[in-house]
């Protein structure tokens, strides 16, 4: 919960090195969780995962943004976040001066963010750090639908989330998951994209066990 | 020494001829002569030595000093309120060592930051809301702003706030640490030149 002392640092040996993730604040000499989740620890990586509806915008993140407007060499693009994303508009596989990505507002883009700290807005970018697309860039046609952010976290995680694996051993579909808490599905019949949908959003709460019986239950009813 | 009544002029009053004088501040020149452009005190200063013109100066000086106002070349002092990806806008403080009566917003563009690599400024790595900083004035700007410049080694950041709440001390002209916490944070510190004492 935000606020516990995690770690006290006088107590330790000195020379190990910690790395905080987000959630962590270090106060003089303790670390306090300011976030309430789970706290995760990896190598000399401490972090805090939580569930939340509200996206906080953190480097690295991939995430499902919408762009509300064109600024002269940005979109602002909507992550259900406090602050509105700017990614430039250069920013995408194969974007020149002259060849300059058409999106309007409502259109959904798929991005990474570069940069993110409390007191700027948040960087995007559709490139990866290589300068190639790999899967990011805009988003066409589709359903769009959100949840929240622990979720969005499973379903990207490893190992594959129970409910996909189930969907995708009998149905056909493309999905785009951001974990700002956005799930974008597309698939040839929208029969199956509201199956799908349906599916990921009531899994929530459900063990593997469980998440396997609904797609079931789901998959059968659609018959 | 006059009665200080003599000496107060107005503006348009004829103070001399410009064969005999020379036309300071808050006077001008006009059809050979010289006219005050300001109320206040006339006020001479003979010619310096070795200078080829012998004629002494006339200077009009208000009586009060008027408030603090940022002029361009004038260093002023100002607090960051907001940063963003190519400017960072600011507060103006003090202009020199005078407090200001009434608020002036400065603009730090990312091309004033510093001197070298212009383009690849990074705002964020070079200023944080909050931070004091002594800049220049460059220009008085657009209406909503004054530009302000921190392109020299004695100007920039001159106190920070870190993420701890502590006041950070300068390490390089590149970044500054916490005392509480160790940590570093990028910022383009300003090189604060002691006088010897």
């Amino acid at each position: 919960l935000p606020g516990d002392v995690v770690f006290d640092l006088a107590a330790q040996a000195q020379n190990k090195v910690l790395r905080l993730g987000s959630g962590l604040s270090q106060d003089a000499d303790r670390v306090v969780a300011i976030k309430a989740g789970r706290l995760n620890h990896a190598k000399s990586k401490l972090w805090v995962e939580g569930s939340q509806k509200r996206y906080i915008p953190s480097a690295e993140d991939s995430v499902i943004g919408i762009v509300i407007d064109r600024r002269a060499e940005e979109f602002l693009v909507d992550l259900n976040a406090p602050v509105l994303g700017l990614l430039p508009i250069l920013s995408f596989e194969g974007a020149t001066r002259k060849n300059i990505p058409n999106l309007k507002a409502r259109a959904v883009v798929y991005g990474r963010v570069v940069k993110a700290h409390r007191d700027i807005s948040p960087a995007l970018s559709c490139l990866d750090a290589s300068g190639k697309g790999s899967g990011y860039g805009p988003l066409k046609e589709g359903y769009l639908f959100e949840c929240s952010t622990g979720l969005a976290r499973s379903l990207l995680g490893t190992p594959t989330y129970p409910v996909l694996e189930a969907l995708g051993k009998s149905l056909a579909f493309e999905i785009a998951v951001g974990v700002n808490g956005r799930v974008w599905v597309k698939s040839d019949a929208p029969a199956t994209t509201v199956l799908v949908s349906n599916a990921i959003i009531n899994s929530e709460c459900l063990s593997a066990a469980q998440q396997h019986i609904l797609v079931q239950k789901l998959l059968q009813a659609a018959k | 020494m006059a009665k200080r009544e003599d000496d107060l002029r107005t503006p348009g009053e004829l103070l001399g001829l410009a064969s005999e004088f020379n036309a300071g501040r808050g006077s001008y020149c006009h059809d050979g002569k010289i006219y005050a452009s300001l109320v206040g005190i006339r006020h001479l200063i003979e010619a310096k030595q070795g200078s080829d013109d012998l004629r002494p100066t006339i200077e009009i000086r208000r009586e009060k000093e008027r408030d603090a106002v940022p002029e361009a070349g004038s260093t002023v002092t100002a607090k960051i309120t907001k940063v963003q990806a190519r400017m960072a806008s600011a507060d103006i403080v003090c202009v020199g060592p005078r407090a200001v009566k009434e608020k002036f917003t400065g603009i730090v563009r990312q091309q004033d930051v510093r001197l070298t690599e212009i383009d690849k400024v990074d705002m964020h790595s070079s200023f944080r809301p909050g931070d004091i900083i002594r800049a220049e004035v460059i220009s008085l700007g657009d209406s909503r702003a004054y530009y302000l410049s921190t392109a020299k080694n004695e100007l920039g950041v001159v106190s920070a706030v870190s993420v701890a709440g502590a006041t950070m001390v300068a390490v390089s002209w590149q970044e500054m640490q916490c005392p509480l916490t160790n940590q570093r944070e990028p910022r383009k510190v300003a090189k604060v030149v002691t006088s010897n004492e």
